[in-house]
């Protein structure tokens, strides 16, 4: 008697299984794995939109990109995540590591209407830009005028400016435009280090944390620094008369880009939700709310906006990045020249 | 106390059990990866090319000198705030005290940050060395050791000035009135007794201050930067920049090392004296 009312009951419980079924295979979960900054503008604007419309859930994973690229590392043969942003040089090192595939832009509607900078920033087809950011010299323009990156190193501003550590993201761009200005313009950015070294007494400060910038300016510390156009807006509130260069040699900067890790077991759905994330609409939203400048050169916003962001296909186009092989290849270096000529 | 030894012994495991797993372990970890060569053997190559980088070498200098530094002058000023502290009517002192401690509930960085101010070219120092002609124009005080010693001695001067009121207030209270009335004058009366009476605190203090000055990082990163490295700041761009974990794990070594160097040469120089005096009794 119990036999056939366990028969029965798991008969039941398979029909109803059968039933549930076409309903779970839309059940599907997609995983990312994402800088941990502004999430909850994320969550408004991309995250929660997109599981509307995909049906799926979204998993959401954060951490500095040290901590996320050694994860996928350690998850090398079984892929947890189905997509990533990292930056541009940390795509093409996971690149390196076999960590990262093609990605199929043929399935991607809005990829035609990125700036030409962000389609295949590494040239390997295994990343694209979703957002990016200049760098050049926030001045006092009634203290000085830069038409160079050399000017600031001129006797007169050199003992008026800030320079950013090789070791933050700003460092190296600067060292590298630098390097133009000077004409001497090598991989191991060594006539840079070089002339910077020259003037390491001189200069106020290598800074590592661009918010201390805003201070050495507003008590008239330093006149001048090389930063990045994310942390711009502050320095546009102090009722100083500080500018935004634009340097003969033009402006540097960084790009963030989309990974998909090699075997991740949703890869539709991945690009599915990179598209969403690429789309006008979306990077329209993401820029009003100064979160992440477009890489969609159909967005159009506001001017205040623009002057917060780095936005426009002119400023696109006049970006000097230095490549990601170059950073990869080099960084341990720049740090020991640096040591050696500026450090001490 | 206790019936017996095995009592006791496990009265303290579970404190001593939580102490190695937690602390020790870990630490022993850490420092073991300076003593590994790439091949896995063990060696001190890795401090041997520590030490023959320059850089390393004016760090290393640097960071021991602002230590001893900082240290010494906290001693100084501390001695004679204590003292003062100490000879105020009860009310007064715990007022005065409340004070000497209040630094400490605040925060390093906001502390740090007003240094910030303080010491630039358009700060209070400035305007008034330039105002009293000292100067003629603004002297460069940010992002210097100048600026790094003010700020931890300012950090860390509160450690000693409260180590040295406890010690003072254990001292006997006919001890100097004694000393004086038998002619020893004040330098003496510090010398000879004082010191010698107050010499824990003093180790206490003088181990609490070195031993900050070796691990503050915030300080030295706001106020020297990468332009004045310490120890501290090197360590953390080994860390966070370089990915490089044995020149890390060598850094933390050395500032262990010289912690426990510190108080043992402190305590040596306290017992120093006390041998000296039964020697001479």
């Amino acid at each position: 008697m119990n036999k056939v009312i366990l028969a029965s009951g798991t008969a039941l419980m398979l029909t109803a299984m059968a039933a549930l079924s076409p309903a779970m295979a839309q059940d599907k979960t997609l995983t990312i794995s994402v800088y941990a900054l502004s999430q909850d503008e994320y969550k408004e604007i991309v995250y929660d939109p997109f599981q509307e419309i995909c049906g799926c859930k979204l998993v959401v994973e954060t951490g500095n990109s040290v901590e996320r690229l050694a994860k996928m590392e350690a998850n090398k043969a079984n892929p947890v995540i189905d997509m990533a942003v990292v930056s541009m040089a940390d795509a093409l090192s996971a690149a390196r590591a076999g960590l990262i595939d093609k990605i199929d832009t043929a399935k991607l509607e809005n990829f035609n209407k990125l700036y030409d900078i962000a389609k295949d920033p590494n040239g390997d087809g295994m990343s694209i830009g979703y957002t990016f950011y200049a760098t050049s010299i926030a001045y006092r323009s009634d203290k000085m005028k830069i038409e160079s990156w050399a000017d600031l190193l001129k006797p007169e501003y050199a003992s008026h400016i800030a320079w950013p550590n090789v070791t933050t993201n700003q460092g190296p761009p600067a060292l590298y435009m630098l390097g133009q200005a000077l004409g001497k313009d090598t991989p191991d950015l060594a006539a840079a280090i070089e002339a910077v070294g020259d003037k390491k007494d001189e200069i106020v400060t290598f800074y590592e944390k661009s918010s201390q910038l805003v201070q050495l300016m507003k008590q008239e510390e330093i006149w001048a620094a090389p930063i990045g156009r994310f942390t711009w807006a502050p320095f546009t509130k102090l009722g100083l008369p500080v500018e935004w260069a634009t340097p003969k040699e033009g402006q540097t900067g960084g790009m963030n880009v989309m990974i998909m890790p090699k075997g991740g077991k949703n890869a539709d759905l991945a690009l599915q939700f990179m598209d969403f994330w690429l789309s006008t609409e979306v990077q329209t939203k993401l820029a009003e709310k100064f979160i992440d400048s477009p890489a969609n050169k159909d967005v159009k916003v506001s001017e205040e906006v623009a002057n917060n962001l780095t936005y426009g296909e002119e400023t696109a186009k006049s970006l000097k990045l230095i490549p990601s092989a170059v950073a990869l290849d080099n960084r341990a270096g720049w740090i020991k020249s640096w040591n050696e000529k500026v450090g001490q | 106390m206790f019936q017996n030894r095995a009592e006791a012994l496990a009265l303290a495991l579970p404190a001593a059990i939580f102490a190695a797993a937690v602390f020790l372990v870990p630490v022993v970890i850490l420092l073991s990866d300076g003593f590994r060569n790439p091949t896995g053997g063990w060696s001190v190559s890795a401090y041997i090319e520590f030490f023959s980088n320059p850089l390393n070498q004016a760090v290393f200098l640097r960071t021991l000198k602002l230590g001893a530094l900082v240290t010494v002058t906290a001693a100084v000023i501390g001695y004679a705030a204590a003292f003062a502290i100490v000879n105020l009517e009860p009310g007064m002192k715990g007022k005065v005290t409340g004070l000497v401690v209040l630094p400490l509930m605040i925060s390093p960085v906001a502390r740090t940050y007003a240094w910030i101010v303080i010491l630039g070219r358009t700060g209070i120092v400035n305007e008034a060395f330039q105002a009293l002609g000292l100067t003629q124009a603004p002297l460069r005080i940010l992002f210097s050791e100048t600026a790094i010693f003010i700020g931890l001695l300012q950090l860390f001067l509160p450690l000693m000035i409260i180590s040295l009121i406890s010690a003072l207030e254990n001292m006997p209270k006919d001890a100097v009135p004694a000393a004086r009335v038998l002619g020893a004058n004040w330098l003496q009366v510090f010398w000879k007794v004082i010191l010698p009476l107050t010499k824990e605190g003093l180790v206490i203090g003088g181990t609490l201050v070195f031993t900050g000055c070796l691990t503050a990082y915030i300080t030295p990163a706001i106020l020297g930067g990468s332009k004045v490295l310490m120890l501290e700041t090197l360590l953390y761009q080994q860390v966070s920049v370089s990915n490089n974990f044995v020149a890390a794990s060598v850094i933390a070594f050395i500032l262990i090392a010289m912690s426990f160097a510190a108080n043992i040469l402190l305590k040596r120089v306290a017992t120093a004296r006390n041998k000296q005096r039964r020697a001479a009794a």
